[in-house]
């Protein structure tokens, strides 16, 4: 139990060292000015897009870039697992270094403008897709919240434990408001499917095999039975293991380094 | 005037015209090999680049490809000549203060345009990779969307951040120097770059024997992933650096306070 004189002398180092750090944030500088700052934060744009993007696509990207692969079986779950890990990394970076309560939506901002370019010029000019067939879902709603979380704990075990199930849910029910209208029943060739069903046979992908076109029979769970509501449960529990992947990647890939040496090569 | 000389003369090296003019100079020049490659490929993937036993294939392809290496592979060997020749006799000149911010400068515009390469190699060309492939059947591992992709842009990044390192390591010794080792930031960096060569080779090794039809979310794609990981090395060195410059102030200010204090001792 701690005695209040180590109580007193605790909080007198803490004073001391937000005196220090005051001094440090209010000494006048030569070439240190915001300009780094914004050099920093515009330029980090193009990695944190590029690492974000690149583990949604070849983690969850098959279910991201068709509205008939956003099932309600898998793509809760690997969505929510997929888009979590760089916003968790980000989330540690920036806490870690400005106490900043960003990091989650600052990367998924930026996902949101690199899935867009990506879809646009290269699905929709380049190959010719249509927008409603291969729009990107937004992480951003969800973001915010996982920041608030960190914010009002400010504890990463705490955030991980809530925002894993909150972020699976979010995910999933923000991005089920364009994904709704995609999937009414209509009968196609005698048989009843989803308007994406039927999108995915009419937008022929030849380099996708039979077996992988998603394809599903008329049955309740087509047009989002109780199977989503235990995708959601389990895909927030693989967020929660997403966020602490990203946080090995912020704590010991990007911050850890700083300053340490390899000293013989 | 260069950056060198305009500090020199009294101009701040962070100005956005003198030190940064760095960044926005090699930005520039990497988003026109972009801008060209998307045109050629627009232009050319589906009237040329759908048989790569055609003559038009060779022509606007093959050639693609060859030029790419060899463009890549000559700018790095100029760079680095450059970097290492120059350097050497930098080594063992006393610098200003001013001239070391300049440098971390320059060194934040390599690191600004090798973050920009990482975006087109990670996000801008995958996209269109997946919609290609999901499309249209391969009949080869050098299709028009993995030329620029695989044989431009990854090379390209390997070159920006090994060439970053060899900028720290010759004129940033505080920081890169020999005697303090091979820091953790340019290993991370330059071992994520290295490790994707590795992939791609996997990953057409893999769609030639037991996968040849595209599923983005194939287990042999995930090793992808890992180079985005790494590439969090990037914040490492934008961290020591960070801290490098809160030296060069201290510095800096020790240098201008100490005449006062010699004429208040005299």
């Amino acid at each position: 139990m701690a005695t209040a004189p180590s109580i007193a002398a605790a909080a007198a180092a803490e004073r001391q060292r937000r005196l220090a750090l005051r001094d440090l944030l209010n000494a006048k500088y030569q070439w240190i000015d915001r300009t780094w700052d914004a050099v920093f934060w515009i330029t980090a744009i193009f990695v944190v897009a590029g690492a974000a993007d690149i583990t949604r696509l070849l983690f969850a990207g098959d279910w991201d870039f068709w509205t008939d692969w956003k099932d309600p079986q898998w793509w809760p779950v690997v969505t929510a697992f997929a888009t979590i890990i760089i916003p968790s990394a980000l989330q540690y970076i920036q806490w870690a270094a400005w106490r900043f309560p960003t990091g989650a939506t600052y990367t998924c901002v930026c996902l949101f403008m690199a899935s867009w370019i990506g879809r646009y010029f290269q699905w929709h000019v380049a190959e010719s897709y249509p927008m409603n067939f291969i729009w990107p879902i937004s992480t951003i709603p969800a973001a915010i919240i996982l920041d608030w979380l960190l914010m009002r704990t400010k504890s990463f075990v705490l955030t991980s434990l809530f925002g894993g199930g909150i972020w699976a849910v979010m995910v999933w029910s923000f991005n089920y408001i364009p994904l709704a209208p995609f999937l009414q029943p209509m009968q196609f060739m005698h048989h009843i499917l989803t308007v994406a069903d039927v999108q995915g046979i009419v937008y022929i992908r030849t380099q996708t095999p039979e077996y992988m076109r998603h394809i599903e029979r008329g049955a309740l769970r087509s047009f989002l039975g109780e199977t989503q509501y235990v995708s959601l449960l389990f895909g927030g529990t693989l967020a929660m293991l997403g966020y602490w992947i990203g946080q090995f990647i912020g704590r010991y890939l990007a911050v850890w380094p700083i300053g340490r040496y390899i000293k013989t090569v | 005037m260069s950056s060198t000389e305009e500090v020199a003369a009294g101009c701040a090296p962070t100005g956005w015209l003198v030190g940064w003019k760095t960044l926005f100079v090699s930005c520039g020049l990497l988003m026109a090999c972009n801008v060209f490659l998307w045109v050629w490929d627009y232009n050319y993937a589906f009237t040329a680049g759908l048989d790569s036993s055609s003559r038009a294939f060779a022509l606007h392809y093959r050639t693609l490809f060859w030029g790419e290496l060899l463009s890549v592979g000559a700018f790095a060997g100029l760079w680095y000549g450059w970097l290492v020749r120059t350097g050497r006799s930098l080594l063992n000149e006393s610098v200003t203060p001013a001239e070391e911010v300049r440098r971390v400068v320059i060194l934040w515009g390599i690191i600004g345009v090798t973050s920009l390469s990482i975006y087109i190699e990670a996000s801008f060309w995958p996209n269109w990779d997946g919609a290609w492939h999901q499309t249209m059947v391969r009949d080869t591992a050098l299709t028009p969307t993995h030329i620029p992709m695989f044989y431009f842009f990854f090379p390209m990044s390997v070159v920006l951040a090994l060439g970053a390192y060899l900028y720290g390591r010759f004129r940033l010794p505080a920081v890169y120097g020999r005697e303090k080792g091979f820091p953790w930031s340019f290993f991370l960096l330059i071992a994520a770059a290295v490790l994707e060569f590795v992939e791609v080779a996997f990953n057409e090794w893999g769609h030639s024997l037991w996968m040849s039809e595209e599923f983005f979310s194939v287990p042999f794609h995930w090793p992808f992933v890992i180079y985005g990981w790494l590439a969090s090395g990037m914040f490492a060195v934008w961290g020591e650096t960070i801290l490098y410059l809160f030296q060069i102030e201290k510095k800096a200010r020790a240098v201008e306070e100490l005449p006062t204090h010699t004429a208040a001792a005299g």
